[in-house]
Order: structure tokens, then C-alpha cells, then sequence
């Protein structure tokens, strides 16, 4: 409890952190409960094509199709925080496998993983990402896997160096001299241990995500039955001209989103991590 | 850049206001003589592969080599022959002998004089071995001979009614022999440096950027063409399109080069001249496919409550934003032996509701009659609107669907091997119901692996039979007949559900003039095209 | 010696992991599914199984992965990228026709996001603390948030059609003809927004980096013991802590390169800009896959050459590199 008031104190100090935490607080209430303001499906014709925003009936306006803007965006929310939390978990989730065996095994072992660490981080990642989904067909199932597949490299680094310190730390040695397992003393001594900086990358992942995401669907690399926002400015790049509303609110609300996880992510930095301070990044 | 530059507006209102001013006497006075000279610029895109109508087929290779290849004959808007290369022609009784009489003094790009001897290796020897559209139609020959140099048979081993349909530049470009005979086909390096018997030549082609063609001053109409030269734009982009010829940089654009939601803007303009016509030969249809092996799509009554549930005035107007007309049966309104007199599927739902429940498909606890799956036809934003709208279409009468989209690649596999419910489907007509129609309809052409087959394996020995005895009936009026009834029987049928008669627009910068002039409109050689002065 | 031993083992990994790139691509986009030759036969109009066949070996689509692949990488030594049958050219010529715009476009994107990410990074760490700095930071947060296709659209809808100062598409006016100097002004001008559009993200990248690794710097024992010396502050910044905080930087940003060019595909078709990464993206919608290695292996070999470079001046400019790391 202590330890949680200590952890908010420091947060606090962050002001910008704060915001963010407000911001990003407020997405996650529009996305859980936006469908019940907004019950309508996002993809049926709600009015005349290219309203124009700030109108009584489609506050947003409407797009090409006259679908209502403010519905698609408030589903919207749901389909891109999805994506963006589920990939992050699955990158978190092998990056941590990966890194944490290099780390605690070391050696060969170590190396070999190293380098396919390396090699995965020189192939341009967007691009990767793009072939990726490409290939096995444009679904929810494929962009979530394709940004994974793109991001575990980086946590696994992040956690094979946390790995390198504190596998040589005295509480591990004595849990290796009892005869732990190797899995009891990866997953129950030294994860706890290194999960700070892992959940600071991680809400910054999240943010990335979704602008991989956004920017997939705007290529027309989406889920062609899920509403997310990079579809919706996708959708509506041609158009920009005659109705700017249809890119520019959707757009808005990456850029809220993506820029609250940033600030709440340093905010976690700074209140994880005192010695490192807003410095390290 | 500006979307209208003020001092273009500027001169466009007066030059607007004089032309009101000089109307009067402008209609009464005569068209002015075509002049020659003159430079066009037209947009294509996107770039073609090639030049050689005989290996590739694509409209933007049938767009520019057009220009430089012809064939026997050309099209008017009602889809009647016209002397090409051939100057006349005749059709022996028994529908089993065609006469070609070739034009005099036509001469090769290189020069070399072109013969009867050119139609013959052409039709026989080099379109049969690379051009899998004309082969089964020559292949029909029992002898293609050339009595003298100006002259060639076509003997038949049996009647089709649609060969004098095959003879526009894609479908049949003749090809010189002198340079071809003996040579491998498809590496030849003349397919580099195409030589055809065409108002124009290729002078240069800087890949991305443009293609320029040069007036062929030996032409065998003599004084023609009027322009001087033509250079083909290469603009992969859609809003540059549009961009090019709102500034006039461009002066000609066909098919999807203008998205459909720019063309009101760009119809208002006044520099620029609309026109939908010149798509008659190719007379294009949307379709909602139904793969027929699946349930619930096997019953008719379930396709035909999915047709009274689409609004097709709605799809034409917001979709295709007025470019259209909703189709009323399998064969287009512009093709030889077209009948409106058909059942017809009013847009519905009440009604699309009642057969559901007739087929005992209740709508569940969640409101859900049926689920299918639909895949998307990868050929850009109308048609992934149009997916769009057609899920929300039937998702109001209690039919869920799910949309699949796919590269090109995967969507030909997933059609071809049948691994579909629904998609959709667009396909030009050819001409004449037994070039492009029947090809969908008999069981005969049920050929797993071929993509624009019989995909969805509709079978039906009476409409077997009929296509096939109309195809090579002599007689226009019992074809008519037969026509006429597969028309009735398969719109009561349904194997698809026909939706729009699509219609392209073609925008003209009106300094230019007799642009568009055939059914084959800006894939013809636009040897009557000049520039007014 | 120890430096050209570094330089030499840097390059052969450089190859390795080349090599590795070419077969994991051959290997996705060839057991992915759709035969090419089915969809080229339907355009041509119709698909009898003959012209299936002709098209397929014409291709070589029919025979064994292996010697594909074999193939493939034989004919990669010998600077033969195949053969694209979507555009019936060779695949060499695509490449070389695109990549000069995507450099253009790209290098001038590097040079203007370090140069101005740097240049606010150093500011903001000046006054760290004071509104400017803050202003700073946030800016950066801001672009560092925004995708790069609505900076693109937003900056088209805002200069090009609202304002009519700049070129919305392409790399050229089209149908004109111009000279020399006027030619290159053109290009300049239909050059400003995506080169911006490029800049604004990874500018904000920057300037967070320069900002950060400037106050690590600050506080370090030389920079104290200068200071203690009674160094004016102008020197301190100068000689000693700009050098060591931009080293980082610098280097990180050539590891980026990548980003760029990946970044390049979005900017090119918000854009039309005719570069590789437009390429890339109409390879991949019409399942081009010689285009589309082709590509792959193009970027990947430059984003390991900018690795390579940016190596090895570290190590030239940098005498506390440890060689070999």
C-alpha cells in the first residue's frame, strides 16, 4: 500500500504524465461505454453523404457512404486499443521468453538468439509488417501477429540485459546453489525483478501499435470488417479534398491516444524507475 | 497547386462569355474543316506492359497500341461494322464463308507493303498461337486463304453468328508477317518496337513517365491523322489525375482514370467535355456472385430475396455517384440481342423478409437468418464501398455477412477453385452474347481453375442447349428468340444478381474534337482526332 | 589494422544477414498463397489451361521452391532480379528507375530531421526547465504522436488546396516542358511536403534524443571538472558536451534509417511520389514477387549500409569505441 502511494507520488511530479493519464483514462471510458451513446453500427448509412461536422445529426458528419463520423470513431477506439494492447502482449510475451533465456543462460545460447534478435532489427520493420500482412490476407488475426512479429526484438534486449545484471545478484545464485529449476528461477526470482522497465516499454509498444495499425489500414491492409481508425482515414484519403472532417477527426483521435500513451508511459518511467528520471529515454 | 488557378478562372469566364456571345452564329455556321497539327496529352494508367496487342490484352495496352495496330474492321455506337482494313465485306447465305476486300496502298511503319498475306498469318498462324481470346474464334476456320493480295476467306466449319465481332485491334491486331513468320512470338524484339499499320508510331517510351507517338505520315487515309503527336502521361495517382486535367495539362481521360465522387466537380468545368459513350464494345457489368455449391445460396429463393434487398439506385448514386444504370439481366442494354422484358427485382425488403421466412430461415435470438461470407473484388474503393454497403444491405434483412478481403492473386485462386460463398464480379461483354455472356451461364464451361468461367457451377440443360444453338444460328430474328427466352430464365433463376451496367466517363478538353468516334471509344486510333484552332 | 579488421568483419556480417534476408523473403511470399499465373491469364481476358501453362513455365513458376530459391540467389549474385511479369520488365530496371526519388526524398528528410531535431534538442536542453523548453517538448511529443499519412493529408489539404502554395502529387508538373535550373526547382517544390511530411516525426525523435543525452552529458565528471576550471559556459557546450551528446544521436539516427524508408511507403502514396516505396506497395497489392524481393533486398542492403557507415565513422570519429563491440 505504501509502496503503491510511493509509486503515485512520483508519478504525480510528472504533470504532463497526469494528463495523459486523464486522457488516455477518458479513450478507455469512451471505448467501453461509447457504444452505448453511440448504439448505432458504425458502418450503416446514417444520413446524406458528406454532411458536413457540427450539424445536429452527425455532430462529425458523415462520409462518402453517409456513415456517421462520431460512431465510427467511438468504435473505433475499441478496434484500435484492441489492437494495440493484444499485439503488445503477445510482442511482451516472446520478447520475454527470448530475452530471458539469452539472459540467463548466456553463452551460445545467447549468442544465437542475439543474432536473430539483430537480424529481425535490421529488416525494416514497417515494411516487414506490411509483406507480412500482405501475405496471410488482411485480418485481425494477421496485423496483430505482424506487429508482434516486428516488436519482440526490442523487448527481448530490454529484458536479456536486465536478465545479464541480475542473474549474477546473490538472491539468484542461492536460489541456483538450492537446485531451483531453471523456469522457477526465470519466471519466480528474476522476472518480478526486471518487470519496471518492462511495463514502461511496454505502454510506449502500445502506442506504436497503433500507429503501425493506423497506418496499415490507411494502405487498405485492415480488418475490412472492423471500423478502426486508420480505416476510416484510409477510407477517406481520396476525399480529402471535398470533405476534410472525414480524415481530420479520426486523425485527431490517434493522435490524442497514441500522445497520452507516450506521456503516460515517461510518467511510469519516472515513477519506476527514480534513477533514471525523465533522462532516460 | 491550386484546384482552379484565380486568373484561369478568370479566363475561362470570358472566354465563356464570348462563346455565349458568338453562339448564335456558331450554330448556324458549318463545323470547321479539321485542321492538322496539334499536340495531345491523355492520361493513361496505369502504364501498360507492353505495346503488342497480340500478347497483352489490358485496356491500357489496348488504349495506346490501338493507335498503332488495326484490324479488319471497326464498331459504331450501335456496335455495327465499319471498313478498318477492310474496305467491304460479305457473308456467303449458309453463314459459312466471310469475304474481307482490303484497303489499297496501306503500308507497314517500316514500309513494307501490307497484304492479304498478313491477315491470313495472323489470324491463323501467330493469334492462335498467343491470344487465348481469339484462339477458340479462328480456330473455328476450316481455311483462311487469300485468293490475291487484296483479299482473304475465312471458310467455317460451322455458323457463328458473332465473327464479324471479333475484328478490333485487341481482339484480332493484325501483325506483319514479314517481321514475325518463323519467329518466337512472345521475345520478339519488334514487341519493343512495335510496327503496325496505325495512324500513329512509337517514337519514344521513358518507362514512369510517358509514351510519345508521332503522326505516320504514310497512313493509308490520306490527310489523316490530323494531330501531330500524342504523348500518353503515366499517372498512377488519382488525384493527380484529376489535377492534370482540371489545369489542363491533360486533355483526355477514360475509364477509372477520374474517381467517381471527382466527376460532378470536373463535368462543371468548362474547358472540359464529358461523354459516356465509347464503352459499348466492351459494355461492362457488376455482379453479385453466388457460389451455387453453398448453403443457403443454392436455393433459389434465397438468391432471389438477396436481389430485392440491394437497392440498385442506390449503389449507382452513392456509390458510383451517378455512373450506371442498374442492370436488368444477365446481358447488357447495349449489346446485340438485349431484351428489357424480363421479371424484375424491385428494391424490396419487405418482400426479401417474406421469402426468408418462406424458406423457413427465422431470424435468430441475435436477429440472424443466415451468415455468408463475401469476398472483396480487389479492383480499388468503389468496389470495397460497395462490398460495404451490400453487408449493410442484407444485414437488414437478417443475412450477416462477413467480408474478406485478399490481394488480386488470392481472390482469382479463392474464385477459381470455388473456395467463395459471394463476391463480386465485373466483366465485359465482348460484343455479343456468345463471346461474353454465355461463357458464365453453360455447364460446359464449369472448368475448376479458370477464373471468369462458370465459377459458381449454374447448370441448366435448357440454357446449355439454347446458347449453344444461337451461337451459330444463321438467322438473326430465331436468334433473337432464343435470346430472348435465356434472358427470361435466367433473371427468374438468379444464378447471379446483375447490378449496375457500368458507365466510364470519358472527359475531353474541348479544343479537341472527333475524339471519341467508335464503340471502342479512346482504344480506337483516333485517326479523325484534330485540334481546333 | 584493427580498424580494416573491424571494417571487414562489420561487412561480412552485413552479407550474412543479406543472405538471410533474401531466403526468409523467398520463402514467405513464395508459400503464400495465389498463383500469379491464374490472375495475368484473366486479364488477358480468358484462361484456357494452355495459356496457364505457358505463362507458368514462361515464369518458372512450375518448378521445385529449392531451385526457385537457387536460382534466385545465383541470379542476385550476378545483379539479376528477375523478372516482373506484372510490368514485363525486368526487375533491375524498376529498381533503378525508383530508388533515385526515394533518396531524394529520404536523405533530404534525414539531413532536415537531425539537423532540425538537433538543433531544438540543444535548445530545449539549454533552457531546460523554462517554458521553451517545455514548448519544445511538447511540439515533439505532439509530431511524435501524429501518423505520418494525416501529417501528409492534413499538410495537402492546408497548402495545396487551401492555400495553393505547393504541389499536392507527384515529382513533377506534368505535360510542360522545362529546362535546367526550372526543372529543378519543379522537382523542389513537389518535393517540400513529403520531404516535411518525413521530417516532422522523426525531427521530434531527435530533438527528444538530443535533449536527453544533452543533460546525461551535463552532468558528467569532465563537464564538472571543466567547469570547476572556469571554462565559460559557450566552450563548455561547444568543445565538450555537443560532441559527446550528438555522437549518440547521430549514430542512433543511422540505425533509423529503416524507419525511414519504411516510413517512405505511406509518405510515397500520400504523395505519389514515384519512389521504391510506392513500388513496394503496388508489389504487394498485385503480388508482384520478384518486384517485391527486389525491394526487400534494396532496402535491407541500405539500411545495412547506413549500419555500416554510421560504424564506422563512429569508430573514426570516436577513439573510446571499443572495436569489435
Amino acid at each position: 500500500m505504501a509502496a503503491l502511494r510511493d509509486f503515485w507520488r512520483r508519478y504525480r511530479r510528472n504533470k504532463g504524465a497526469v494528463v495523459g493519464l486523464v486522457v488516455l483514462a477518458s479513450i478507455l471510458l469512451v471505448a467501453a461505454f461509447g457504444p452505448v451513446i453511440y448504439p448505432g453500427n458504425p458502418w450503416d448509412m446514417a444520413g446524406a453523404p458528406f454532411q458536413s461536422p457540427f450539424g445536429a445529426e452527425n455532430p462529425l458528419g458523415t462520409d462518402t457512404l453517409g456513415r456517421d463520423v462520431a460512431t465510427g470513431i467511438v468504435h473505433g477506439a475499441r478496434v484500435s486499443l484492441l489492437i494495440g494492447f493484444v499485439a503488445t502482449l503477445a510482442a511482451v510475451g516472446v520478447g520475454i521468453c527470448v530475452g530471458a533465456v539469452a539472459g540467463y543462460f548466456g553463452g551460445r545460447v545467447d549468442d544465437l538468439i542475439m543474432r536473430l534478435t539483430e537480424f529481425f532489427q535490421t529488416i525494416p520493420s514497417f515494411v516487414f509488417a506490411v509483406v507480412l500482412v500482405a501475405i496471410f490476407t488482411p485480418g485481425i488475426g494477421s496485423i496483430v501477429t505482424a506487429i508482434a512479429v516486428v516488436s519482440w526484438p526490442a523487448v527481448a534486449r530490454l529484458v536479456r540485459g536486465e536478465f545479464l545484471t541480475l542473474r549474477t545478484r546473490e538472491f539468484v545464485q542461492a536460489s541456483v546453489v538450492l537446485g531451483r529449476s531453471a523456469r522457477h528461477i526465470i519466471f519466480v526470482e528474476i522476472l518480478p525483478n526486471a518487470i519496471s522497465p518492462i511495463i514502461v516499454s511496454a505502454s510506449l509498444m502500445v502506442a506504436t501499435a497503433i500507429l503501425v495499425e493506423s497506418s496499415l489500414s490507411f494502405l487498405g491492409l485492415g480488418d475490412p470488417n472492423m471500423m478502426s481508425w486508420g480505416y476510416m482515414i484510409g477510407a477517406s484519403r481520396s476525399v480529402v479534398r471535398l470533405a476534410w472532417w472525414t480524415s481530420f477527426f479520426p486523425g485527431l483521435a490517434i493522435v490524442l491516444t497514441v500522445l497520452a500513451l507516450n506521456l503516460v508511459g515517461e510518467g511510469l518511467s519516472d515513477a519506476l524507475n527514480p534513477r533514471l528520471s525523465r533522462e532516460g529515454r | 497547386m491550386p484546384s482552379i488557378h484565380p486568373l484561369r478562372a478568370v479566363a475561362a469566364g470570358i472566354l465563356l462569355a464570348a462563346s455565349a456571345a458568338l453562339w448564335p452564329a456558331l450554330a448556324q455556321a458549318p463545323a470547321p474543316a479539321p485542321a492538322r497539327g496539334g499536340t495531345m496529352n491523355i492520361i493513361i494508367s496505369p502504364e501498360p506492359p507492353t505495346l503488342m496487342l497480340g500478347i497483352n490484352q489490358t485496356t491500357p495496352a489496348a488504349i495506346v497500341g490501338g493507335k498503332i495496330y488495326e484490324s479488319l474492321l471497326r464498331y459504331d455506337f450501335d456496335l455495327k461494322p465499319m471498313p478498318g482494313l477492310a474496305k467491304s465485306w460479305s457473308v456467303s447465305p449458309d453463314g459459312l464463308t466471310y469475304t474481307f476486300k482490303l484497303q489499297e496502298g496501306v503500308k507497314w511503319h517500316d514500309g513494307t507493303p501490307f497484304t492479304a498475306d498478313d491477315v491470313v498469318f495472323s489470324a491463323k498462324t501467330y493469334l492462335t498461337a498467343v491470344h487465348p481470346r481469339s484462339r477458340p474464334i479462328f480456330q473455328r476456320a476450316e481455311t483462311i486463304t487469300a485468293p490475291d493480295p487484296l483479299t482473304v476467306v475465312f471458310k467455317l466449319k460451322g455458323p457463328f453468328a458473332p465473327f464479324l465481332m471479333a475484328w478490333e485491334p485487341s481482339t484480332a491486331p493484325i501483325v506483319p508477317r514479314h517481321i514475325y513468320e518463323g519467329t518466337d512470338f512472345r521475345t520478339n524484339p519488334a514487341n519493343a518496337k512495335p510496327i503496325g499499320t496505325g495512324p500513329f508510331k512509337l517514337k519514344e517510351w521513358v518507362r514512369g513517365s510517358h509514351i510519345h507517338l508521332v503522326r505516320n505520315d504514310d497512313y493509308w487515309q490520306k490527310g489523316k491523322p490530323y494531330l501531330d503527336e500524342i504523348y500518353y502521361r503515366v499517372l498512377p495517382d488519382a488525384s493527380a489525375r484529376t489535377v492534370a486535367m482540371e489545369t489542363g495539362q491533360t486533355h483526355l481521360s477514360a475509364f477509372a482514370d477520374i474517381e467517381t465522387f471527382e466527376v460532378p466537380r470536373l463535368k462543371a468545368m468548362p474547358h472540359l467535355e464529358m461523354t459516356t459513350k465509347g464503352y459499348e464494345y466492351l459494355a461492362q457489368i457488376v455482379w453479385l456472385d453466388f457460389n451455387l455449391r453453398a448453403k443457403p445460396l443454392d436455393d433459389r429463393r434465397f438468391r432471389q430475396a438477396v436481389y430485392h434487398a440491394i437497392d440498385r439506385n442506390f449503389l449507382r448514386d452513392r456509390v458510383w455517384f451517378g455512373l450506371g444504370k442498374p442492370a436488368t439481366g444477365p446481358i447488357h442494354s447495349s449489346i446485340p440481342h438485349y431484351d428489357a422484358n424480363v421479371p424484375k427485382y424491385a428494391f424490396d425488403p419487405k418482400k426479401a423478409e417474406a421469402l426468408l421466412d418462406e424458406m423457413g430461415l427465422k431470424r435468430g435470438a441475435d436477429g440472424v437468418r443466415a451468415r455468408i461470407t463475401m469476398d472483396q473484388l480487389p479492383y480499388g474503393d468503389v468496389y470495397v464501398r460497395a462490398g460495404e454497403y451490400i453487408r449493410q444491405a442484407l444485414g437488414r434483412v437478417g443475412i450477416q455477412v462477413t467480408l474478406r478481403s485478399a490481394d488480386v492473386a488470392t481472390w482469382g485462386d479463392r474464385v477459381r477453385n470455388w473456395d467463395y460463398e459471394m463476391t463480386l464480379q465485373v466483366l465485359s461483354q465482348l460484343g455479343h452474347p456468345a463471346l461474353g455472356v454465355s461463357r458464365l451461364y453453360v455447364s460446359s464451361n464449369i472448368r475448376k481453375g479458370v477464373l471468369f468461367s462458370n465459377v459458381n457451377g449454374y447448370s441448366n440443360p435448357r440454357i446449355d442447349a439454347l446458347f449453344d444453338k444461337a451461337a451459330v444460328s444463321a438467322d438473326a430474328g430465331e436468334a433473337q428468340k432464343m435470346y430472348t427466352e435465356i434472358q427470361k430464365i435466367l433473371v427468374e433463376d438468379v444464378p447471379v444478381a446483375w447490378l449496375l451496367e457500368l458507365e466510364f466517363p470519358t472527359f475531353i478538353d474541348k479544343r479537341f474534337r472527333n475524339v471519341v468516334t467508335s464503340a471502342i471509344g479512346v482504344r480506337d486510333g483516333f485517326a479523325d482526332a484534330y485540334m481546333q484552332r | 589494422m584493427e580498424r580494416l579488421e573491424f571494417i571487414a568483419q562489420r561487412t561480412l556480417k552485413g552479407i550474412v544477414v543479406l543472405l538471410g534476408i533474401v531466403v526468409l523473403n523467398f520463402l514467405l511470399i513464395r508459400l503464400a498463397p495465389g498463383d500469379p499465373a491464374a490472375v495475368m491469364a484473366g486479364e488477358a481476358g480468358a484462361s484456357d489451361e494452355l495459356f496457364l501453362q505457358q505463362l507458368r513455365q514462361q515464369f518458372g513458376l512450375d518448378r521445385p521452391l529449392l531451385e526457385q530459391l537457387w536460382a534466385y540467389v545465383a541470379n542476385i549474385l550476378s545483379f539479376d532480379f528477375g523478372f516482373s511479369y506484372r510490368q514485363q520488365r525486368p526487375v533491375v530496371d524498376l529498381l533503378a528507375e525508383r530508388l533515385p526519388p526515394t533518396l531524394l526524398l529520404t536523405g533530404t528528410a534525414f539531413v532536415l530531421s537531425l539537423a532540425a531535431g538537433v538543433t531544438l534538442g540543444v535548445m530545449a536542453a539549454r533552457r531546460a526547465g523554462r517554458w521553451s523548453d517545455s514548448a519544445i517538448t511538447v511540439v515533439a511529443l505532439f509530431f511524435y504522436a501524429t501518423p505520418l499519412f494525416w501529417v501528409g493529408l492534413m499538410g495537402v489539404l492546408l497548402f495545396s488546396v487551401t492555400l495553393g502554395w505547393l504541389p499536392a502529387f507527384g515529382m513533377g508538373s506534368v505535360g510542360v516542358k522545362l529546362g535546367g535550373v526550372e526543372r529543378v526547382i519543379d522537382v523542389g517544390r513537389h518535393l517540400v511536403l513529403p520531404a516535411l511530411t518525413l521530417t516532422l516525426f522523426h525531427m521530434a525523435v531527435y530533438a527528444r534524443m538530443t535533449r536527453a543525452s544533452m543533460l546525461e552529458v551535463r552532468d558528467q565528471d569532465f563537464v564538472r571538472t571543466a567547469r570547476a576550471k572556469g571554462v565559460g559556459e559557450g566552450e563548455i557546450l561547444r568543445r565538450h558536451v555537443l560532441r559527446n551528446a550528438i555522437l549518440p544521436v547521430v549514430t542512433i539516427a543511422g540505425m533509423k534509417a529503416g524507419y525511414l524508408l519504411g516510413g517512405s511507403i505511406v509518405v510515397e502514396t500520400v504523395f505519389a511520389w514515384p519512389g521504391i516505396g510506392r513500388l513496394a506497395y503496388e508489389a504487394v497489392l498485385q503480388r508482384d514477387y520478384n518486384v517485391l524481393l527486389g525491394v526487400f533486398l534494396v532496402t535491407s542492403a541500405l539500411v545495412i549500409a547506413v549500419n555500416l557507415a554510421t560504424d564506422v565513422i563512429y569508430s573514426l570519429v570516436d577513439p573510446r569505441i571499443e572495436l569489435g563491440a
